[in-house]
């Protein structure tokens, strides 16, 4: 089965998103006394980055359609890039609780599911990445905050300051 | 009164305080260099959170340093495992690593650290008198040409991003775009949020540049859970000894390569967007040409190490220069530190080195004794890679991630900016993943704003926009623009199509117009020069009968198996 190759979509995507923002740029308002309006530099961008999405896409429809291998499995995906999204997603989750754990238990709880992830999850290997977790987090976080000054996020759990 | 400031610059730098953070620097830098697949931008932007809270010539020199470490850095895995740690390291390892498998491993690294040491001290001394020289130049810019040259710098970075050029062009737009979203500083506007306040304020740019360099490139280091499992490198039982004197004067019986390598990584840094990763592959070809035993090459021929090493310090000077006479990063990395100036309210530009002559000479001065840290530091550096080496990536990878956010949310005190960090990994990551360059992101997120505020200066003057065509600094860069979005073709088709013959002296000829108009005898002498060496390379050309030779790829690996 022959399918579009990936770049005809992404240039597509990529025009859209161009053209949002065109349509967005209606939406800023006219201060009234500048020599050069503050939508003026974004359309300047945006009118090259059009016609460069089109050629693009353009570029992309000319290569032609791609012998499609197998069809898309997420299975075979996750696989693929286990882990990376298992980064994003612990990540993400990192962001989400920060609030409630603070820095610094949320960042040796992020470490340590990194770890244990992507490492082995042998009881060897869990006992170092517990110790990893908590030394290096609590190295960093204690040079930003007793060294740097810097206060992170403390969260509703425990307080520090 | 250039005394006066070295000397002022020199009481800074040569402060206890800076010193320490400078050797704590370099020491880095030398480590993250030799890790594959850790950069030198990575680890610069990685001591962005901790340098922004110092005074401006303590976080510089320790960037500096970080800079300086790296470039050197990447021999070490170059030669002892044959995989280069950075990029700049790449031609290291055509001739490093057989000359470790020959049992030179000594020399070898006594070569790379000492050749990396002087091509750096050459590119210093560039740095240190040219920068100014250029920077006066600078000052005749006005806003139409300062705005076509950061156009000249979006252009150039995404011509090399080679087949990929259009791909380059959008990236570079798109960080023009992303630079432009939220508050725009000079009409006090919020644009571009569609109704969401958080989007207001726009994306600070150290998040941006984090997460797109750093976080991304984490992320494609763990992709493969073998590699990242494995230990950084399999035990060798490899025990070195610099052989620093051999070296040296090896390198004194080499110095014609020494200085050839050495100008060619000034050239290519002076030129935007060229960084170093082209330079060693450049001084390493021409050291090949050059040399009476070329078929040596790619056996352990010492000419190999001096060359590529020399070049990619000797890089370092030049992109500093532009980037410190005109405000336009040289490089990536040039475009992170310009984001550091910004953060400490320093604005290069042309005006830099008149306005902030302490700061400009402290970074000269930093930039020199780096390098004698480099050489000093090699050693213990070599002995703390070796014990690194057990220590698989994604254990490295998992403590880095998370320090990224610490240091990101250090930055402003801003959980946003994690967020910022967040998506602008995943894009970066996609980006590479989808063939997109992210040097041109980078540099359109730097310098965005700076293009807004001169085509705002520009527009304020005169609404006419004729002057960018005929103000000859402006039409110049425009030329060049234009000159640099061909560029890819002329190295597709060269040596395979005629009009390839002609490019150069073209070029050569075309350039040389706005450099007549300038009106100054010297400029026209040189546009003179210009088009009598336009017109001899046409005329060679025809007395060849117009023939197309045939182009070594640059860069290819000498095929010679080592003895």
């Amino acid at each position: 089965m022959r399918s579009l190759n990936r770049d005809v979509y992404i240039a597509l995507l990529l025009l859209g998103i161009t053209c949002l923002y065109f349509w967005e740029t209606s939406n800023i308002p006219d201060p009234g006394y500048a020599s050069l309006g503050s939508d003026v530099w974004p359309r300047v961008i945006l009118a090259p980055l059009f016609v460069l999405c089109v050629a693009y896409l353009i570029q992309s429809l000319r290569r032609g359609r791609t012998e499609g291998g197998e069809p898309f499995r997420f299975g075979v995906f996750f696989a693929r890039y286990r882990n990376p999204i298992l980064c994003f997603v612990i990540f993400f989750g990192f962001l989400l609780v920060i609030d409630f754990l603070g820095m610094l238990i949320a960042g040796i709880i992020v470490t340590f599911l990194l770890l244990s992830a992507i490492g082995d999850r042998t009881p060897k290997a869990i006992m170092m990445h517990v110790l990893v977790s908590v030394i290096s987090v609590g190295l960093v976080w204690s040079l930003f905050t007793f060294v740097l000054r810097l206060y992170m996020p403390e969260g509703e759990l425990i307080r520090f300051y | 009164m250039i005394f006066e400031n070295i000397g002022l610059a020199a009481v800074e730098v040569f402060h206890y305080h800076n010193l320490m953070l400078m050797l704590i620097g370099v020491f880095f830098g030398i480590i993250a260099g030799a890790i594959p697949g850790f950069t030198v931008t990575m680890a610069v932007v990685l001591s962005l959170p901790f340098t922004f809270g110092m005074p401006p010539i303590s976080g510089l020199s320790t960037m500096l340093g970080i800079y300086v470490g790296g470039l050197s850095g990447g021999l070490i895995s170059g030669m002892l495992m044959g995989i280069p740690g950075t990029p700049a390291s790449v031609a290291t390892t055509f001739d490093g690593f057989p000359a470790v498998r020959n049992g030179k491993a000594g020399l070898a690294l006594g070569l790379g650290v000492w050749s990396s040491f002087f091509g750096g001290l050459i590119g210093a001394c560039v740095l240190a008198t040219l920068a100014p020289s250029i920077a006066m130049i600078g000052l005749e810019f006005g806003p139409w040409a300062l705005f076509s040259l950061i156009i000249f710098a979006l252009t150039i970075t995404a011509s090399l991003a080679g087949e990929n050029m259009v791909k380059g062009l959008i990236a570079g737009n798109f960080g023009l775009l992303f630079a432009a979203l939220g508050a725009e500083e000079i009409n006090a506007v919020d644009r571009l949020h569609f109704g969401f306040d958080v989007l207001s304020a726009g994306f600070a740019y150290l998040p941006v540049l984090i997460g797109l360099f750093a976080f991304s490139q984490l992320l494609g280091d763990i992709e493969d859970p073998k590699i990242a499992r494995a230990p950084l490198m399999e035990k060798t039982g490899i025990k070195v000894k610099i052989e620093h004197w051999a070296a040296v004067k090896a390198i004194v019986r080499s110095w014609p390569n020494l200085i050839r390598s050495s100008a060619i990584g000034v050239f290519v840094g002076v030129l935007p967007a060229a960084g170093s990763s082209i330079s060693n592959i450049l001084a390493y070809d021409q050291a090949k040409k050059a040399s009476k035993h070329p078929e040596t090459f790619g056996t352990g021929d010492l000419d190999g190490i001096i060359a590529p090493e020399a070049a990619n310090n000797a890089t370092a000077g030049g992109a500093l220069t532009t980037m410190m006479a005109l405000g336009i990063p040289g490089s990536a990395l040039c475009a992170i530190m310009l984001g550091a100036l910004l953060i400490h309210n320093v604005v290069p530009s042309p005006l830099f080195i008149s306005e902030q002559p302490v700061l400009a000479y402290a970074i000269f001065t930093a930039f020199f004794v780096a390098h004698f840290m480099m050489v000093g530091l090699q050693t213990f550096a070599l002995k703390a890679f070796l014990m690194l080496t057990s220590v698989p990536m994604y254990t490295m990878a998992a403590v880095i991630l998370v320090y990224c956010a610490i240091g990101t949310f250090a930055l402003n005190n801003s959980e946003f900016d994690m967020w910022t960090l967040f998506w602008f990994g995943l894009l970066g990551y996609l980006m590479k993943k989808f063939n997109f360059p992210l040097t041109p992101v980078i540099l359109g997120v730097v310098l965005g704003d700076l293009a807004e505020l001169n085509l705002n200066r520009a527009w304020t003057i005169s609404d006419d926009v004729s002057l960018f065509f005929t103000q000859p600094w402006s039409l110049f860069f425009i030329l060049l623009s234009l000159f640099s979005v061909v560029f890819p073709w002329y190295q597709k088709f060269r040596g395979k199509r005629s009009w390839t013959l002609a490019f150069i002296p073209g070029m050569l000829i075309v350039q040389s117009l706005p450099l007549f108009m300038m009106g100054s005898i010297i400029r026209a002498g040189i546009g003179g020069f210009m088009v009598a060496l336009a017109l001899w390379l046409l005329w060679r050309t025809a007395q060849r009968g117009w023939i197309l030779e045939p182009v070594e790829p640059l860069g290819a690996k000498p095929t010679v198996e080592p003895a």
